[in-house]
């Protein structure tokens, strides 16, 4: 069908699929963003239980982590199925420094971030000789080997030093949140200010030097090459921003419930979470917002209405599959058609009537 | 010249692309409404079988029409001894009325109703066959249903006792409402779902808890907002180790440690291996405690630790007897163990070892699973009482749970410790005065309960406020699958775990048990 | 040094069943594009389906008829309805929309199947010979027979025969394929029918050989994928090969006290030295589909 094989050719060459530039543009002005998430992160917490407040944390975490996704793939077309494994890293790095050496929050989930993002550039090194499928194949199996060596070796579970092991009694030491936010609301708050400085940092990327390197080296590598582009330098870069913001979101989430299971960031959910990625919209900012409340919010309503966990499984399976028929661009993207043809529809209806 | 944006093509373009984002949002309207209402139909059926109180809905599997549904109402003997747990292969006969307790729900009841009611009466709340009718007291329950097993058989049998309460008078006229919610073996979710529990429904209490990470994520909170548990099953270390967390059962450390007592004792072993699922905070704990109590008295354990989820059991098996012990201690969940069982009995290895493992195993679908290669050579310790016991509170817990629970509760271990945490909660808040029922005084009663005598357990339970260690349960029995079921093969036994010394001490001490 | 032998029998053993769920991924990869993590919840699903018949007295050979039977709907579902509206889309888009219909299959498993302890019963599982010090079932000798014969059938098929030439077609460029008059529904049918009979056989097997649980089982795609990626997703010896490689490094793992806890990274990481090898001469300079 026609309009389909358009979108992806229009989608391999870096813009949104469908919708215009202006439309993408309109999403993107930062004005119209930060009003409004100042005003979520001051009134939400009062507005809302402390169920919906831990899973709007929780989607905040995870749209961070998707940010680091849609980042590979909208801007360059590389597929990471590693995130969630390296977001797990980065909640493991941080625990051990917690526990282990006692430094203040926000120096812990910088070293999380860190680590994260080393590590991410090791698995991003083999970018540089593959994409497509071999790429995601690789990325999941790094996920894979991270899923079994973490479900072995553990996370702390509460006790002092590196390892942080409490062998029989004792205190037990949850992960000490940051000093300036303890309660559920105000670690709620910190999250979104962390979370937004995070989107604020790829949209500096975008906008400067990396994003247009990166723009050429999707179009062709081998302009990229000719114009000078070190085009090794900017595929790991993006690798290792993928993995900086993973392993701050990792921080976070080791913070928000104190203390983690080494089962719980399986292979098989960091290709969930590029599903949502792909279907949230890779190509803007809203795309790993709606990923992180499809991630998160979404179950939770599941939980809230009763509805069996194995039930909700089937009902996420059927979304997704409908999401990713319905639209290459994602959700995101069609909100973003939907603005523009009403934008165009109002300007016209203006123009006709100053006719 | 007209103008461009008045052009016919232009104004089909813009109109075709809102017509192409408008229709999606259609579709997925459309998409959306009929996701809903299916959940909502599946969701109203399968809660119009199971006790409103339940919020995890059950779904009651119509798997085969020809199966034929097992009377396990005819008699009580009988139930634990025919596989009961395939009662979720029942069909669902009638759905339970939480209505009138003279009530039978199912027709194979019917032989002696009201003498059968009257008794179950008895054996709950206040026993006047009253519905109660006051300002619902909340009371919580955190288990991990969905994910690699199901645990919430805890919270089933917590919710039949409940119900039976409900509908005998309640808590001095006032009603329980039971909140069960899943957590998906996630902490995250553990921690989300019980601070919906605590911050939001205000519960007084939980009750039945039965989670493999909810215990280490939310024992922090417990202790914050002075919320008192009495877990059904406690797992890892964290459930036995946490201030304000009292399971009823012994825990798998306990439960290997009389597994290994006894074979020590009847079999002579002198080396052990003990296999554990290597869940951090567990295995080494477990296997740690055996290694303990065999310094003392010469013997050996060696371990292996596994990826719960291997495809080859084999190879665990030929490591296991890799250092020629004299028994091995499978010690995980019944739906690990088979596997290995299986591959045991491919190397047709029963005589050449003693193969035994802690109530875990204790499942009246096992012997089935396992076969009858098994019989006479499988050894399981027990943490409560025989599912099939005479005694009173056991023959309470199976009769309310056929009048007030589904026919797909597991009649299993799971079940008796939820059953008697809710008891020892009902008993424990019926002493309150009805009117100033709040949280504090819910958790200083429930801190106090002391020399709690059931026949479901060996020794009097009490929640041991003063102790670092809740473990209140520490003596057990042995069964062995002999033709397809489980026999009981001793009576109750101390388990001699050097970390039990404090409270042993607080216990002679007095005033705990008598 | 702990005798290794026997690890090196359980480790064949296990190395079939991956074996046999990659050829089926590559089977299908080859001839419709689509590298599916459903593969194995079909194959599951099958045999969730012949347990509770087979408890009900309906003869065996039936039950497994009627799970094999399951599969191979299932597996046409997906491939008619469903992956047709995807064909235009990413070769990893496709991939991760399996996931969707594994999520589906995954969820009613689960909700409609209850968790009971249960190992499905195979009647050659009583019969064995010892090797090595380590009885064998006759079950895993059918399984490591059945992941040779399936290789080599499955190879034969796609080089000898005119369905197999389209399917080669097909996946090769899809949209020359058709303007060649290559009748691409009707070929992709047959991808797709045979990819859900390989499922539900090797879903009997493992429901036996490991055992008959949904998750657990679902998810042991990703190893399947491992084996596949040692053959590069279009040799079918070397998913074989890499497979029964697999299989034998994870199990020889096992005596050796400090890495037996992590032996289950052996798929993961012989499949990333087996991609980085292969791909170790590439530069890429033009974008395109790899």
């Amino acid at each position: 069908m026609a309009p389909r094989s358009l979108n992806t050719d229009s989608a391999a060459q870096g813009q949104p699929a469908t919708g215009s530039p202006a439309a993408v543009a309109s999403l993107g002005s930062v004005a119209g963003v930060t009003v409004p998430l100042i005003l979520v992160a001051v009134f939400l917490p009062e507005l809302v239980g402390s169920f919906w407040l831990r899973a709007f944390t929780s989607s905040a975490i995870f749209a961070l982590a998707a940010a680091g996704v849609a980042l590979l793939y909208g801007r360059l077309g590389l597929v990471s199925l590693a995130q969630v494994a390296l977001l797990g890293l980065g909640a493991w790095v941080t625990l051990r420094l917690s526990h282990g050496a006692g430094l203040p929050f926000e120096l812990v989930l910088l070293g999380g971030g860190i680590a994260a993002g080393l590590v991410g550039l090791v698995v991003g090194l083999p970018a540089l000789r593959m994409r497509g499928l071999y790429l995601a194949l690789i990325t999941l199996m790094a996920a894979g080997c991270f899923q079994v060596i973490v479900g072995g070796t553990g996370f702390p579970d509460g006790g002092p030093g590196f390892l942080g092991r409490v062998t029989s009694a004792g205190a037990r030491l949850l992960m000490a949140r940051p000093l300036i936010a303890q309660s559920d609301p105000a670690y709620f708050r910190y999250v979104v200010v962390v979370v937004a400085a995070g989107f604020l940092l790829v949209a500096l990327h975008r906008r400067t030097r990396p994003g247009r390197a990166w723009a050429l080296i999707r179009k062709s590598e081998a302009c990229a090459l000719s114009a000078g582009v070190n085009v090794t330098l900017y595929k790991t870069w993006a690798f290792t921003l993928a993995g900086f913001l993973a392993g701050i979101a990792g921080g976070l989430l080791a913070g928000s419930v104190g203390q983690l299971d080494g089962r719980n960031f399986p292979a098989s959910d960091s290709i969930l979470l590029f599903a949502l990625t792909v279907v949230g919209g890779a190509y803007s900012w809203l795309g790993p917002a709606i990923t992180g409340l499809l991630l998160r919010a979404f179950p939770s309503l599941l939980i809230a209405w009763g509805v069996d966990g194995n039930l909700a499984y089937i009902v996420f399976g059927a979304a997704l599959l409908h999401a990713l028929i319905t639209a290459p661009a994602g959700v995101a993207g069609q909100l973003s058609d939907l603005v523009a043809g009403l934008r165009a529809r109002f300007k016209r209806h203006n123009k006709e009537q100053d006719e | 010249m007209k103008k461009l944006s008045n052009h016919p093509m232009t104004r089909r373009q813009y109109s075709a692309s809102t017509e192409v984002g408008l229709r999606k949002c259609l579709s997925w309207f459309v998409f959306i409404a009929m996701l809903s209402t299916l959940v909502i139909f599946v969701t109203a059926c399968t809660s119009s079988s199971s006790t409103p109180a339940d919020t995890a809905a059950e779904a009651p599997t119509e798997a085969s029409e020809s199966e034929a549904v097992q009377p396990t109402e005819a008699t009580v003997s009988e139930v634990a001894t025919e596989a009961p747990a395939e009662a979720s292969a029942d069909e669902a006969a009638a759905p339970t009325e939480e209505a009138a307790a003279a009530e039978p729900t199912e027709e194979a009841m019917a032989e002696k109703p009201t003498e059968e009611a009257a008794m179950s009466d008895a054996l709950c709340g206040l026993g006047n066959g009253q519905e109660a009718t006051g300002e619902p007291i909340n009371v919580g329950a955190v288990v991990g249903a969905t994910g690699p097993d199901d645990f919430s058989s805890a919270a089933k049998g917590a919710a039949a006792y409940f119900n039976c309460v409900n509908a005998n008078g309640g808590i001095n006229g006032r009603p329980i409402n039971y909140i069960v919610e899943d957590d998906g073996w996630n902490p995250e979710q553990a921690a989300q779902v019980a601070a919906k529990l605590v911050n939001d429904d205000q519960v007084v209490a939980m009750v039945g808890n039965t989670s493999f990470v909810e215990c280490a994520a939310n024992a922090q909170l417990y202790e914050d907002e002075n919320v008192i548990v009495i877990s059904g099953v406690g797992v890892p270390r964290e459930c036995f180790y946490s201030a304000n967390i009292a399971p009823t059962n012994q825990g798998p450390r306990l439960s290997n440690l009389g597994m290994i007592q006894y074979a020590y004792e009847t079999y002579g072993a002198k080396k052990i291996t003990c296999m554990a699922p290597n869940v951090p905070g567990m295995a080494e704990w477990l296997c740690a405690g055996l290694a303990a109590w065999g310094a003392d008295k010469g013997v050996t354990v060696e371990t292996v630790f596994f990826d719960p989820a291997t495809m080859d059991p084999t190879s665990l098996v030929l490591q296991a007897i890799s250092s020629e012990p004299d028994a091995i201690t499978v010690s995980t969940p019944a739906g690990v163990a088979i596997p290995i069982f299986k591959a045991a009995e491919e190397q047709d290895l029963r005589e050449a070892y003693h193969w035994m493992g802690p109530t875990s195993l204790y499942d009246l679908d096992f012997p089935a699973a396992v076969g009858s290669y098994w019989d006479g050579h499988l050894d399981a310790q027990i943490e409560f009482v025989n599912t099939d016991s005479e005694g009173s509170d056991n023959q309470a817990w199976l009769k309310i749970l056929d009048e007030y629970g589904t026919p797909d509760d597991p009649r299993d271990s799971f079940s008796q410790a939820g059953f008697l945490a809710a008891k020892i909660f009902v008993a424990t808040v019926l002493e309150l005065d009805p009117a100033s029922l709040d949280r504090e005084t819910v958790s200083e009663a429930l801190r106090g309960v002391s020399n709690f005598k059931s026949d479901l357990v060996c020794g009097p339970w009490y929640f041991g406020a003063d102790a670092d260690l809740h473990n209140a349960n520490h003596a057990g029995r042995i069964v062995q699958q002999v033709d397809g079921g489980w026999q009981t093969v001793t009576d109750c036994f101390e388990v001699e775990d050097p970390d039990l010394k404090p409270i042993l001490d607080m216990e002679a001490a007095g005033g705990l048990v008598d | 040094m702990p005798n290794l032998s026997p690890f090196f029998v359980t480790g064949l053993a296990v190395g079939a069943i991956y074996a046999l769920s990659g050829v089926g991924l590559v089977v299908l990869y080859r001839a419709s594009g689509v590298l599916t993590v459903a593969y194995r919840a079909i194959g599951s699903a099958g045999a969730l389906l012949a347990w509770p018949l087979a408890q009900d007295g309906l003869p065996q050979a039936l039950a497994w008829l009627v799970a094999i039977g399951l599969a191979t709907l299932l597996s046409l579902v997906y491939g008619r309805v469903l992956a047709p509206q995807l064909a235009y889309r990413d070769t990893v888009v496709k991939a991760v929309a399996t996931l969707g219909f594994a999520l589906i299959l995954l969820g009613f498993a689960r909700w409609y199947w209850s968790d009971d302890p249960r190992q499905l019963p195979l009647p050659t599982s009583t019969m064995g010979l010892s090797l090595f010090g380590v009885r064998v079932t006759v079950t895993r000798l059918i399984a490591f027979s059945l992941a040779l014969l399936i290789t080599i059938g499955v190879a034969l098929f796609l080089n000898r025969t005119r369905l197999g030439l389209s399917m080669r077609a097909l996946a090769n460029n899809r949209d020359l394929s058709a303007m060649l008059g290559i009748r691409v529904l009707r070929v992709e049918t047959w991808a797709w029918l045979i990819s859900g009979v390989l499922a539900g056989v090797s879903g009997l097997m493992l429901s036996d050989l490991v055992r008959l649980d949904a998750i657990v089982l679902t998810f042991m795609v990703i190893p399947a994928m491992a084996a596949a990626v040692v053959g590069r997703l279009r040799s079918l010896a070397g998913t074989l090969i890499g497979g029964l490689l697999i299989g034998v490094l994870e199990a020889v793992a096992t005596p050796f006290q400090a890495i037996t806890p992590y032996r289950s990274v052996a798929p993961f990481v012989v499949a990333i030295i087996v991609i980085l090898w292969l791909q170790r001469r590439r530069v890429i300079t033009f974008t395109g589909d790899q």
